[in-house]
């Protein structure tokens, strides 16, 4: 018998742990162009916010040793367009829709999420309380009790589940997953970009217009895996692992250190087609241990 | 099926052209039939820690080997290591990628005008242009360099039977000075309807995208900008747009109206 791929996080069904994370899969249409979206277990749009933003000048990414460094500035078509053009886009597919919320202050967060709460394709949003390109986005996510007040003022107006993203840029991310954890959040998404900066030597210049901006890809993978069995050990929600997946077996890592899913961003500008790619390999991975589900693996890290 | 493929192809062939450049040619790749001029691939790096792709307009498609070919400079350490690439070796592709040349009508006068690496792209559009019936005496090809180290490849490029008006900056061949130039100089005596395609450095498209709009020559320009991911995905290579906003070169481009984009 194959091994069962699908996994149970705050109710809500997935065919399998594989998402995009959000910011790097737009609203889903391009990808549409590599691999058939019905077989990622969900999908993660890009940032929403109240009104379109147009986002930082270029340059807006850089290359780096293993990564990148990226100040997007938020570019989004907006909550009505997003939800007109882009979510119904999305209503052909049988994936889950989570739909990342971002905002300059909590009542935008909670304007956006009212707004989708009566739209079924939205299977779950993901607060983004941790963007590193936005001059307000910081406090919420370095400050357990403002963290914890966002999410229950979201879950007042949103009767689906709500994740919160955490930023790693804190002294202790745990206590942010707990301040989470207590205003009611069913999910945690670990993690965001960390803040980066690089200079070009000749121009003196920073390689970005917003000077610095979120460092991504294999380079911080590391690093989350550390904050997930962190995060992991001090609360009891569910956990979605992010950062610097590259194959199927940074896939594993990150579950084995208490992930119930993970989120594939960077990895998908070097290889787009990757969540089907580490799918098929995960599938394999676990027939060989004779491992019946992969929720089987799901925090079984053997600690020294 | 997909528009877009991920896929390993092999290296058939690579050659040297000069000093700095290479020409190289790629297969199986299963979306042949579908590239278009303008259209580009995204490169992996072999073996290396380079983590981007890096673009590469397509310079030839030849049915025949189920091949098609792409030209680059060595320019830093990524094009470095695909230089030293063998014949038989794996190379893994994502493409096509872009939008593509959008043909003239038939009355028109062509004015190709490839600069230095920009010239893969205008190449391939004037293949496809006498291969879809444009007379070659219609067509004009500029090709234009800072020496003649930078024109390559010229044998394929006189195979097609069109005219050839090489520049140089250094006067090392061909017109002396910058292609704008040797353009500007053939203009008056082009009778009729024109119509522009241009690929090459910034500062080259600049001066013709200038150029045609003083000389109200319609036409296209493709463009380059560094691409993480190629698809639309990242917003890393946008420009921005004369009417306001930006534009994904990767995606909405390359390849764009000569007034569209602000260079």
């Amino acid at each position: 018998m194959k091994p069962d791929l699908s996994v149970n996080i705050a109710g809500v069904h997935f065919n399998n742990p594989i998402m995009t994370a959000s910011g790097t899969c737009g609203y889903g249409e391009e990808l549409a162009d590599v691999f058939d979206l019905n077989k990622l277990g969900a999908i993660v749009t890009k940032s929403i916010t109240v009104k379109p933003r147009e986002g930082h000048p270029p340059p807006r990414t850089a290359e780096t040793d293993s990564g990148m460094l990226n100040a997007i500035g938020l570019a989004n078509v907006g909550v009505d367009k997003f939800i007109e053009e882009k979510l119904t886009f999305l209503e052909k597919f049988d994936t889950r829709v989570i739909v990342n919320v971002a905002g300059a202050k909590l009542s935008e967060y909670i304007e956006i999420c009212a707004r989708l709460n009566d739209i079924p394709r939205c299977d779950m949003v993901e607060l983004n309380f941790s963007c590193p390109n936005v001059d307000s986005g910081m406090e919420l996510a370095s400050d357990a009790k403002l963290a914890e007040n966002a999410v229950r003022e979201v879950k007042r107006v949103f009767s689906k589940p709500v994740i919160a993203k955490l930023s790693p840029n804190v002294t202790r991310i745990a206590d942010i997953a707990k301040g989470c954890e207590g205003g009611g959040a069913d999910a945690l998404s670990v993690i965001n970009t960390l803040v980066g900066m690089a200079v070009d030597i000749d121009s003196w210049k920073p390689r970005l217009t917003n000077n610095s901006g979120g460092l991504s890809g294999p380079a911080i993978k590391p690093v989350a895996i550390a904050c997930v069995h962190k995060v992991y050990r001090a609360v009891s929600i569910p956990i979605i692992g992010i950062g610097g997946i590259s194959n199927w077996k940074d896939v594993i890592e990150f579950i084995l250190v208490g992930a119930s899913a993970v989120q594939i961003g960077t990895g998908l500008f070097v290889e787009p087609d990757l969540p089907v790619k580490v799918l098929k390999d995960i599938q394999k991975y676990l027939s060989q241990r004779k491992l019946s589900s992969i929720n089987d693996l799901k925090g079984q890290v053997r600690l020294h | 099926m997909s528009k877009i493929v991920v896929e390993k192809s092999e290296i058939i062939k690579i050659k040297k052209l000069g000093r700095d450049y290479s020409v190289i040619s790629i297969a199986p790749f299963s979306k042949l039939k579908t590239i278009l001029p303008g259209q580009f691939v995204h490169v992996r790096i072999p073996d290396s820690n380079i983590y981007f792709r890096r673009a590469f307009s397509i310079y030839d498609v030849n049915p025949k080997n189920q091949s098609f070919d792409l030209i680059f400079k060595v320019f830093g350490r990524g094009t470095r290591l695909l230089a030293a690439m063998r014949e038989g070796e794996t190379i893994d592709i994502l493409g096509p990628l872009g939008n593509s040349f959008r043909l003239p009508n038939h009355t028109s006068t062509i004015i190709l005008a490839g600069g230095g690496i920009g010239m893969p792209p205008v190449y391939f559009l004037a293949r496809r242009l006498i291969d879809k019936g444009f007379e070659k005496k219609r067509i004009l090809f500029f090709y234009g360099g800072n020496s003649k180290d930078d024109l390559v490849d010229t044998a394929r490029i006189r195979k097609l039977g069109i005219r050839i008006i090489p520049s140089t900056v250094d006067g090392s061949v061909g017109f002396k000075g910058l292609i704008t130039s040797a353009i500007e100089k053939e203009l008056p005596k082009i009778a009729g309807q024109k119509v522009i395609y241009a690929c090459g450095p910034e500062g080259m498209l600049k001066a013709i995208d200038a150029l045609a709009i003083k000389e109200n020559i319609p036409g296209q320009v493709s463009l380059e900008a560094p691409m993480p991911c190629g698809i639309g995905v990242c917003l890393g290579c946008i420009r921005p747009k004369r009417e306001g906003g930006y534009t994904r070169v990767c995606r909405e481009g390359p390849v764009y109206d000569i007034g569209e984009v602000i260079l």
